[in-house]
């Protein structure tokens, strides 16, 4: 006592590797655009 | 005099209560995701929605926080009611039947998708599920050069299963 360690087989793992391909669309052009804009308009 | 100014804001708040530009809105969404906040995210897609009804962005949104919110009962029904507009989501609708284990529908889903890394993973994760190793292992053998993170893994659990151990030595090192 204490009994050996035994190795046993276990199940393999599978990993969810879809889910990396889950993502969101790109709302870059859906956004307000950026301030450089503005003041590039008033200095024009 | 009093009840007067204080009547004249009242009414026009309420007379002009504009939605806030969609723009506003999408930057709103955009932080919300930026932060994993997706419940939040969520709610800001709707708001998109109720102004501008099937708008591809704020659909693809909703879908896509659902499911990384982990609410794969909601987006699933988000999906079916986006079907009247012209918006493909059969791999994010796949992906949810996968959560759920309706395999074979899963698979029906798949199959109007060209073949890509993120269909072929799906396709061999749900083939390993239905138990056929085989199938399963003849893709991650096509999508051994295409470079994915972790992809041993899985590679190595269908030979296994597939009563294949013999090959998984080999097929580590070709991957390395």
């Amino acid at each position: 006592f204490p009994p050996p360690f035994q190795s046993i087989p276990r199940n393999p793992i599978v990993l969810d590797l879809a889910y990396n391909y889950i993502d969101f669309p790109s709302l870059e052009n859906r956004m307000k655009k950026d301030r450089k804009g503005f003041i590039s308009r008033l200095w024009r | 005099m009093a009840p007067k100014t204080k009547d004249k804001p009242k009414a026009s708040a309420s007379a002009s209560q504009p939605p806030p530009p969609i723009e506003d809105l999408f930057t709103s969404l955009n932080r919300h995701i930026e932060r994993s906040e997706f419940q939040q995210a969520v709610k800001v897609a709707d708001q998109v929605l109720s102004i501008a009804p099937g708008d591809e962005d704020a659909m693809r949104c909703k879908v896509v926080a659902l499911i990384k919110a982990d609410n794969i009962d909601d987006a699933l029904p988000t999906i079916q009611s986006s079907q009247k507009f012209p918006i493909d989501f059969n791999y994010f609708k796949a992906y949810c039947l996968y959560r759920q284990n309706n395999l074979e529908e899963a698979l029906e889903s798949l199959k109007s998708q060209e073949n890509n890394p993120a269909t072929m993973l799906l396709k061999s994760q749900i083939l390993y599920r239905l138990g056929e190793m085989d199938a399963c292992v003849d893709i991650y053998q096509k999508l051994q050069k295409s470079k994915i993170d972790s992809l041993e893994i899985n590679f190595v659990a269908g030979l296994i299963s597939a009563g294949r151990a013999s090959e998984v030595q080999k097929t580590l090192e070709t991957l390395r």
